[in-house]
């Protein structure tokens, strides 16, 4: 009797490819056949009720959920711009600090370290109408007489929830720009201040070409994590009132687990992943080519 | 005739010997009834319930089983880990903290306590309890002694300044006395609001926590969330009459601009603060309220019965907690055995001491009788009873959270001016009306 003899190569990847199949392949595939049935949670038998792309209509159709996604856009649009400039700035000003600097870079990091679940809370209670924060100092210093509604406002609403993204996440800017600024080799910076270039010229020019790489790896990581932007906006504000903050995933984690109505929020799901996709592959677009620029790569 | 005599009387003996035997064995051997058993539980946290699960090692001792607590979360977080449950099929634990407003979801995980429970026992409970734990002539769940409907705390000091009074009658035309009438309370908050240092009301601003509050306002107004098919029924004068109320004290500036932020804790830590007026809420804070340590209002707090609508109804939307045994629990009778323990007498004596509402008919007496003597405590009783006699519970349909999550953000909408109330409500309707129809409900 012969045993089955399989490839080497196979035998090494094989616990790579059982692993991955379990955590990833399989989950990703049940559900996206779920998406295609009525699946509620509280009643498993309904797994196997297909019913085609009825879930996929109606979310195409759904003006709640269009609203959700276009305020998402923005959220992205917005939070990671804002990001990028501050994180730039902090970098620019950490990298002219002689002594301490591993002490600054550390402390740049501390936003980083706190569960978003937390950071949530804290902008919650900062923001809060009556025994916020920023309404009692605003009071105090007679600056407003009004309660204002920081949580509660349209404009206000959406505002908040970028301010404390942008607080928790423009570390992440800061840091990997930071390492371009000591990547970048010294010569070009001295040429261009041989031939004269003022020092926002050779900003301009030298240094921030050779950032764009670093930028726009920030950019790709961050923006995966601002279309699933779902823990700060669940805390601070459900996505409410009135649906003023609803973004994707508040809408769809809403549908799937209070409503149980998981085929449904899988539908939205997989519509949604387009949108993380989109930055992804645009992100990546943009850093190939501004590699090609430095002569870095193809 | 000898023989059958003999045969009596060794009849006779044999079931002394039995009855004995099923004595002693009660008696000395209740430690070994379940000894060896685990079981696992799923129970509301929170500080308020903490001093009853401090009871379960009694029952430990005196059945030889053992409890495991493997989860402990507020019920909204229990209500998703339960859904995941179901579906994951993970559903061999024991024991669950159950709630009114959620059991109906859940008809596929929890037994039927009937079966597990005398009907003694049953009996003791508030009846109109019982038959909200009830669904398709099952009893899912025994209440514990965490009743819940609103009453209005008030701070009194308004009621006592004879200039305010007289400004007030100038003004509205009859005196200012405490809110009978939802009506009343309106033009009281809006007198009494002078933001942002103090607001005459506040209210519940999201999530089933609004429904609620608006369900029971239709209710109060005469008219009705459901059909008997559960087709939506609230896009009515009534329930149009009732969501203006909560339009106009926004507009009014008479509740704070981020009520439709709050929720229970907001509100309670809101009026411990000093800074609202008028508050209906719920019983377990009538000892927060007026204790010195943590509430500004301590000793300033009156209680009154939750004002009426325009059809002369109360409001009183009410719910309790309880406990369930889970269809798939290995040893029912044990976990049984742990939730009537649970939710007997003492138990109940032990979690309504701290201000909480028995749903045993026995320690509603009990607790009445023993707040003779301390005043506020007599009022805080007399309030919520006088209020409970009226409760209803929230419509038996396992939509109901869902139907919630449509109906919240639309109320929202009217609220903060995004929609009138007819669009918003004719919206809230249009969606309901398609989610029932699309889960078959009609």
């Amino acid at each position: 009797m012969k045993r089955l003899k399989l490839p080497p190569w196979l035998v090494l990847l094989l616990p790579a490819i059982i692993i991955l199949s379990a955590v990833v392949l399989i989950p990703l595939v049940f559900s996206l056949y779920s998406s295609f049935t009525s699946y509620r949670l509280t009643r498993p038998d309904s797994i196997f009720n297909w019913v085609g792309l009825f879930n996929y209509e109606k979310a195409v159709t759904d003006v709640k959920f269009w609203a959700a996604f276009g305020r998402t856009v923005l959220l992205l649009a917005v939070a990671l711009n804002l990001e990028m400039l501050l994180g730039l700035g902090l970098a620019l000003m950490v990298s002219k600090v002689t002594s301490g600097q591993r002490l600054l870079r550390t402390m740049m990091m501390f936003p980083m370290m706190f569960s978003p679940i937390l950071v949530g809370f804290q902008f919650k209670f900062i923001f809060n109408d009556n025994v916020g924060l920023v309404n009692n100092a605003l009071q105090s210093l007679g600056i407003t007489d009004q309660a204002i509604p920081w949580l509660v406002d349209g404009n206000l609403a959406m505002f908040s929830i970028i301010f404390a993204e942008v607080w928790t996440a423009t570390s992440v800017f800061g840091i990997l720009i930071l390492a371009g600024l000591y990547a970048i080799p010294r010569d070009p910076l001295e040429a261009a201040k041989v031939d004269g270039c003022t020092s926002l010229q050779s900003f301009r020019y030298v240094t921030l070409p050779f950032l764009m790489p670093f930028i726009y790896i920030a950019m790709a990581i961050r923006s995966l994590d601002v279309a699933r932007a779902y823990d700060i906006v669940q805390i601070m504000t459900n996505g409410g009132p009135a649906r003023r903050t609803e973004l994707l995933w508040t809408l769809i984690g809403r549908t799937g687990y209070v409503d149980a109505r998981m085929g449904y929020a899988n539908a939205m799901g997989y519509i949604s992943i387009f949108l993380a996709i989109f930055f992804t592959v645009y992100f990546f677009k943009k850093l190939t080519q501004s590699r090609r620029e430095l002569g870095m790569g193809a | 005739m000898r023989t059958f005599l003999k045969g009596a009387s060794s009849a006779i003996l044999a079931t002394a010997a039995a009855v004995t035997a099923v004595v002693s064995v009660s008696s000395i051997g209740q430690a070994a009834e379940f000894d060896g058993v685990t079981i696992e539980a799923k129970l509301i946290g929170g500080q308020q319930y903490e001093a009853l699960y401090a009871r379960i090692p009694e029952w430990e001792a005196a059945t030889g089983a053992k409890v495991n607590i493997i989860s402990k979360k507020n019920h909204f977080e229990l209500d998703k880990e339960f859904k995941s449950d179901i579906a994951a099929g993970t559903t061999d634990w024991c024991v669950g903290s159950n709630h009114s407003s959620f059991a109906s979801q859940y008809s596929a995980l929890y037994t039927d306590l009937g079966d597990l429970v005398s009907k003694d026992t049953v009996a003791e409970f508030v009846q109109a309890n019982i038959k909200a734990a009830t669904f398709d002539g099952k009893l899912v769940m025994l209440p514990r002694a965490q009743f819940d409907v609103s009453a209005l705390y008030y701070q009194k000091d308004l009621y006592e300044d004879a200039e305010k009074a007289a400004a007030f009658e100038d003004k509205y035309g009859y005196p200012l006395a405490v809110p009978e009438t939802w009506a009343q309370v309106k033009d009281q908050a809006i007198f009494f609001a002078d933001p942002p240092n103090f607001y005459g009301t506040q209210y519940a601003g999201k999530d089933e926590a609004i429904v609620g509050r608006y369900y029971e306002m239709v209710v109060a107004e005469g008219g009705k969330l459901f059909n008997d098919d559960f087709s939506p029924a609230f896009n009515s004068e009534e329930g149009k009459r009732a969501l203006q109320w909560f339009v106009d004290l926004y507009d009014a500036g008479a509740v704070p601009a981020g009520t439709t932020n709050y929720l229970w804790d907001d509100l309670g830590n809101g009026f411990a603060s000093g800074t609202i007026g008028l508050n209906l809420d719920w019983p377990g804070w009538a000892g927060f309220f007026n204790d010195p340590s943590a509430s500004k209002v301590a000793g300033n707090v009156g209680v009154a019965p939750a004002p009426k609508g325009s059809a002369g109804v109360r409001t009183g939307w009410s719910g309790f907690h309880g406990f369930s045994v889970t269809e798939d629990c290995e040893n029912k009778e044990a976990a049984a055995s742990l939730v009537e323990f649970l939710t007997n007498e003492d138990s109940q004596k032990l979690e309504s001491a701290a201000g909480p509402l028995p749903s045993r008919t026995a320690v509603w007496d009990y607790v009445s009788e023993q707040a003779k003597g301390d005043p506020y405590r007599s009022e805080v009783l007399a309030a919520f009873k006088e209020t409970a006699a009226t409760a209803f519970a929230v419509p038996p349909t396992p939509l109901w959270i869902e139907t919630t999550n449509i109906i919240y953000p639309e109320l929202q909408a009217a609220i903060l001016g995004d929609k009138t109330v007819d669009e918003a409500l004719a919206d809230a309707q249009e969606s309901v009306d398609e989610l029932m129809q699309e889960e078959g409900v009609y």
